[in-house]
């Protein structure tokens, strides 16, 4: 196989990877703060039940999430399997990386102090007006760095994708070692992973740099 | 940046809906073939970037001689019958080492086509003649087939000689850490091993079967009637000498075939 075809193959599976990324980060950054929200709620509860599907998600291998998400719902109700893989994996990746999300969340708004809940309500704010005016936008430059940590984190985890045959690069690429014996596709993989990273890592800083307007 | 973003979440959109076309409701006509992308000389990917190998092969040629449309869906190994039933593929066709527990657990496995056995692959002068060298060594092997099996349970005995049982992910994985030093031997099915030693030289395979079996093609349970179909029209391939051409392009498992001896 040459060298063209091997990368072309990969980058073939390099659009799947980024399907994976863009919708994952789509959806749970959002679901991410409404599980935030549900974990801090006044009422023992809700609190308590998020708080617990908040540690199985993340005391759980997402290996595992993949495959309960994927065939789950096939060997409990007899749904058939999705066909486009996409659709599992992408659900699976959005909870499990809600619920990081959700504690990131968390800490930034718990960091916060009363007083300025206090100043609000003096001033006349409502509760909604406070949490969106005030304490979001400080909350969103604290949390930065951690949010990229994670952000990170997830351009190398969708290689996990592989577990329910999604056929993403990282897949793509041990098929191709295995059947070349060869190595060069890991290598392959590696600089795509990092040119990706570096791509995220650029964005973040931006976006950071954007947020820093008081300084 | 909200032209990037625009640009971004356009591209993301258009990728889902592509890989939405990709593939289709599961249509009558439409046989499934579930494979190890990763096993050569059955099923890898080849030189052009698509999926090939004697499995691969015979299952296209049985199609067309049964009309079904051909495709190809690439099971995770270790996950291959859990695959299988939630309808993924139509059969898992892919060097596959038939097992009592899977009649056991109902699913519908074909004749016989290929007899494998079981070999050590040690590098050139190493020293090691047979599997009474191996005690004090560590021998590598790969998760989930049917050697990690054998020495688990029926070579029990032997593998209590070793130093350790080093279990990789992949062949490739194996062979590297012999080659690397990490393994004095690779216990690997004898195809995949010849092909290895037909690529790379200095390594050797020892004169020694460790443990016969067969590989077979894997059904769902109540699909006999597929398996029969699918059965016959490899018979056909091999009357009218399609499967005989076919298997000479894969000289390192030709001897093995049952259906050729």
């Amino acid at each position: 196989m040459s060298l063209w075809v091997m990368v072309a193959k990969m980058a073939e599976g390099l659009t799947r990877t980024c399907a994976i990324f863009f919708l994952t980060l789509i959806f749970s950054l959002p679901l991410g703060m409404f599980v935030a929200l549900l974990r801090m709620s006044r009422n023992k509860i809700i609190s308590g039940v998020t708080r617990f599907i908040i540690s199985v998600l993340r005391g759980t291998p997402l290996m595992l999430q993949l495959l309960a998400v994927t065939y789950g719902p096939y060997y409990l109700f007899g749904v058939t399997v999705s066909r486009n893989k996409l659709i599992p994996v992408v659900i699976a990746f959005a909870i499990n990386y809600a619920a990081y999300f959700a504690e990131i969340y968390r800490g930034g708004i718990e960091s916060i102090s009363k007083g300025q809940y206090e100043a609000a309500e003096v001033l006349g704010y409502t509760k909604a007006q406070t949490f969106l005016r005030i304490i979001l936008p400080q909350v969103i430059k604290r949390i930065m760095p951690s949010v990229t940590n994670e952000v990170v984190t997830l351009v190398k985890d969708t290689s996990m994708a592989f577990t329910v045959s999604y056929q993403e690069m990282f897949t793509i690429g041990k098929q191709i070692a295995n059947s070349q014996t060869s190595f060069v596709p890991f290598l392959v993989a590696g600089v795509f992973y990092f040119v990706f990273k570096a791509i995220v890592d650029f964005a973040m800083g931006k976006i950071e740099k954007k947020l820093n307007y008081y300084n | 940046m909200k032209k990037l973003l625009s640009i971004m979440f356009a591209a993301v959109l258009v990728l889902s809906f592509a890989a939405c076309g990709a593939k289709n409701e599961a249509g009558s006509n439409k046989f499934i073939m579930g494979i190890d992308p990763e096993y050569p000389p059955f099923s890898y990917l080849g030189d052009d970037g698509n999926y090939t190998g004697f499995d691969v092969e015979i299952c296209k040629a049985a199609c067309e001689k049964l009309g079904y449309e051909f495709e190809v869906f690439e099971v995770n190994w270790d996950e291959k019958l859990v695959q299988l039933d939630a309808k993924e593929c139509d059969c898992v066709w892919s060097g596959m080492t038939i097992l009592d527990s899977m009649k056991e657990e109902g699913y519908v496995i074909s004749a016989p086509y290929f007899d494998n056995s079981q070999v050590l692959l040690v590098k050139e002068g190493s020293g090691i003649t047979s599997s009474k060298d191996l005690a004090g060594k560590i021998v590598a092997v790969q998760l989930g087939t049917s050697g990690e099996a054998l020495l688990n349970d029926e070579l029990s005995d032997l593998s209590a000689t070793f130093e350790s049982v080093l279990t990789c992910d992949s062949f490739l994985k194996c062979f590297t850490e012999l080659d690397g030093g990490a393994a004095d031997a690779v216990f690997v099915d004898y195809p995949v091993a010849a092909s290895y030693v037909s690529e790379h030289a200095g390594f050797t395979i020892l004169d020694e079967e460790l443990g016969g079996e067969q590989y077979g093609i894997a059904f769902r349970a109540g699909d006999e009637e597929l398996c029969k179909k699918i059965e016959g029209a490899v018979a056909e391939l091999v009357k009218d000498g399609t499967y005989a051409k076919i298997a000479a392009k894969y000289p390192d498992i030709v001897d093995s075939l049952v259906f050729l001896k």
